[in-house]
């Protein structure tokens, strides 16, 4: 008698195994052509002098590429510029989620409006924010100029995105309005989390608005803060986009972040080397962020429904 | 207890002002896609619009100039008219990104299947490599991305952007549908396999209707990312032939020559899709952002 192969029943496990790896290498083979080979490449090329005129040519440096880059001038302004941004957007996202969240668990019909505009920054891309807000802080039609002239509180407009300072502040603004959807959306849901009888039993002992915020609110929306500042400083740290649209980089490389530095690295000086090295450290630093992340998602089982 | 007054007063008042920033954008960039250039450019800005027009709109659908264009020369003219790729590209976009969606509801939701339901070597390893690579910076990705695409031969593709995209999007879908998929009781699933059904059969019959709202979500969020993408697109796309959307609109709009209110015009049909997609998907979107950042 011959046996086909379909009239030998494979084990249960084994086609049970077989349909696992069939369902879950193509994701595994895509993200890692998408993340071993780039990283690879990175970390090879940040080893190699590579720059665009001498294509053919890319002697191993060692580690050259990384202690010119942190040797040069913009290094350290460039990881300036990004921590003083993170450090104002970064408690600005999470008090104004905060603050926001509290808006749109009221009952009115204001708040069930806010609650479906809230996501709308978050929706759109953000150089289609930037380019909006870019708008706006325009010296010569921008609306924020035209609201201060109108109110009288200058007498002629000024060119907030061409000065450093201001510049910064410009993008910080268009950066919160883009966080805020998440920050206020993580909050409400801290926010519902917390049993009303604790309220209600705060009020019956007499506590006011302030104390039952300190008391209460504030320590139990304590793992949400955690992962909301981390989070957003992952993702201020890494702000590109808005940067792009809105200051270039500039004025004077004072609105140039580190990812900023590095695109111009590239594209800019077409000094890949350099522009790798960066990269990679970059890379390293933002280890140290999600380490932390995962850490306190790990600890934190409250989401738990 | 009531709210006093006062409070009431102040909450209205802090309410109104966050919708005034969250909206304000919006109406702004609206409201001067219908004005003609001249009036834009008024110290101060008239806050009411005098004058409305659909030229700037004409402009893009059919290419007609609106009046008052010639006076600032035949340069502009040029200019403006990159801004007409916006149709061709909204279209790329369109695409691009339904594909995504539909490559990260085949792909991903399989795959999050069986990470969740399913034991086998290297499910942990595999799967924690899979979630570790969204960590990643995109501005250290961005050239090694170009290279691998330039290797592939799909430089300026939709295949590219495909993808990048579907590289970036899956292990959130993977993450997401696993952590749906493990608080789902496994007894129905059990009882179908005893009566014969495979594990894809159970899948489509029963765990994916019960899953749709996730599934959903899941979907919006592929859909908006890839839609959304600005660096990626950048880089591997050069020509109108696969440009996107963000990357057309954000080429015209730093041109200081080109006309602000055709640029408005760009803006604005950029942001139908995704505001409808948001509105649409709205409690699905919020559930699913917060899983997202909370959930391991």
């Amino acid at each position: 008698m011959r046996l086909s192969p379909r009239s030998i029943p494979m084990s249960w496990k084994a086609r049970e195994t077989r349909y696992a790896y069939a369902t879950v290498l193509p994701v595994v083979v895509l993200v890692a052509l998408f993340t071993i080979y780039p990283v690879g490449y990175a970390v090879s090329t940040s080893l190699r002098e590579v720059v665009l005129y001498r294509p053919a040519s890319t002697p191993f440096v060692g580690l050259k590429n990384y202690l010119d880059i942190v040797r040069g001038d913009f290094f350290a302004s460039a990881w300036g510029h990004t921590l003083t941004f993170t450090l104002f957007a970064v408690p600005l996202a999470t008090m104004l989620g905060f603050g926001t969240a509290h808006l749109l668990r009221v009952r009115s019909r204001l708040a069930g409006f806010l609650n479906a505009a809230v996501l709308l920054p978050w929706a759109i891309p953000t150089v289609i924010s930037g380019i909006i807000w870019a708008w706006i802080f325009n010296s010569t039609y921008g609306a924020f100029n035209g609201a201060l002239y109108s109110l009288g509180l200058i007498s002629s407009y000024i060119p907030w995105l061409s000065r450093p300072t201001s510049a910064l502040f410009c993008v910080l603004f268009a950066h919160i309005w883009k966080e805020l959807p998440l920050t206020s959306i993580l909050y409400v849901a801290a926010l519902q989390a917390i049993p009303d009888e604790l309220y209600d039993a705060a009020r019956a002992d007499g506590a006011g608005v302030l104390a039952t915020l300190g008391r209460i609110t504030i320590p139990l929306v304590l793992p949400t803060t955690l992962i909301v500042v981390i989070y957003e400083s992952m993702v201020a740290i890494v702000t590109f986009d808005l940067l792009y649209v809105m200051t270039g980089g500039g004025p004077a490389g004072g609105t140039s972040l580190i990812s900023y530095f590095i695109y111009n690295r590239m594209f800019t000086s077409y000094n890949f080397g350099q522009g790798a090295a960066l990269a990679v450290i970059l890379a390293l630093s933002l280890i140290v962020f999600i380490l932390v992340y995962l850490r306190v998602l790990r600890s934190e089982e409250v989401y738990r429904e | 207890m009531r709210p006093s007054r006062a409070q009431q007063l102040l909450v209205t008042t802090l309410g109104v002002l966050v919708a005034a920033y969250i909206l304000a954008p919006f109406a702004w960039v609206a409201v001067s896609s219908i004005q003609p250039e001249k009036e834009l450019f008024s110290v101060p800005p008239h806050w009411v619009p005098r004058i409305l027009t659909g030229d700037n709109y004409r402009f893009i659908f059919t290419g007609k100039f609106p009046a008052g264009y010639t006076e600032t020369g035949l340069l502009r003219g040029r200019i403006s008219e990159k801004a007409r790729d916006a149709l061709p590209a909204l279209k790329n976009s369109t695409i691009v990104a339904l594909t995504v969606a539909a490559a990260n509801l085949v792909l991903g939701v399989v795959a999050a299947y069986s990470f969740s339901r399913l034991r086998f070597r290297g499910a942990g390893a595999l799967y924690t490599f899979v979630l570790a690579s969204r960590l990643l910076p995109p501005m250290a990705l961005a050239i090694p991305y170009y290279l691998i695409v330039a290797r592939l031969g799909l430089l300026d593709r939709y295949g590219a952007l495909i993808l990048i995209h579907s590289a970036v999007t899956l292990p959130f879908t993977v993450w997401f549908l696993a952590v749906y998929f493990r608080r789902v009781p496994p007894d129905m699933e059990e009882a179908a396999l005893v009566d014969g059904c495979t594990r894809l059969q159970v899948l489509v019959r029963i765990v994916a209707p019960v899953a749709a709202p996730a599934l959903a979500a899941a979907a919006a969020f592929a859909f908006m990312f890839s839609y959304n993408d600005f660096p990626f697109a950048l880089f591997v796309t050069s020509t109108i032939r696969s440009q996107t959307i963000p990357v057309i609109v954000s080429a015209t709009a730093v041109n200081p020559d080109v006309s602000f209110g055709v640029v408005a015009v760009t803006v604005v049909l950029t942001m139908l899709p995704p505001v409808a997609f948001a509105l649409l998907f709205r409690h699905y979107i919020t559930r699913g952002l917060i899983t997202v950042v909370t959930t391991r």
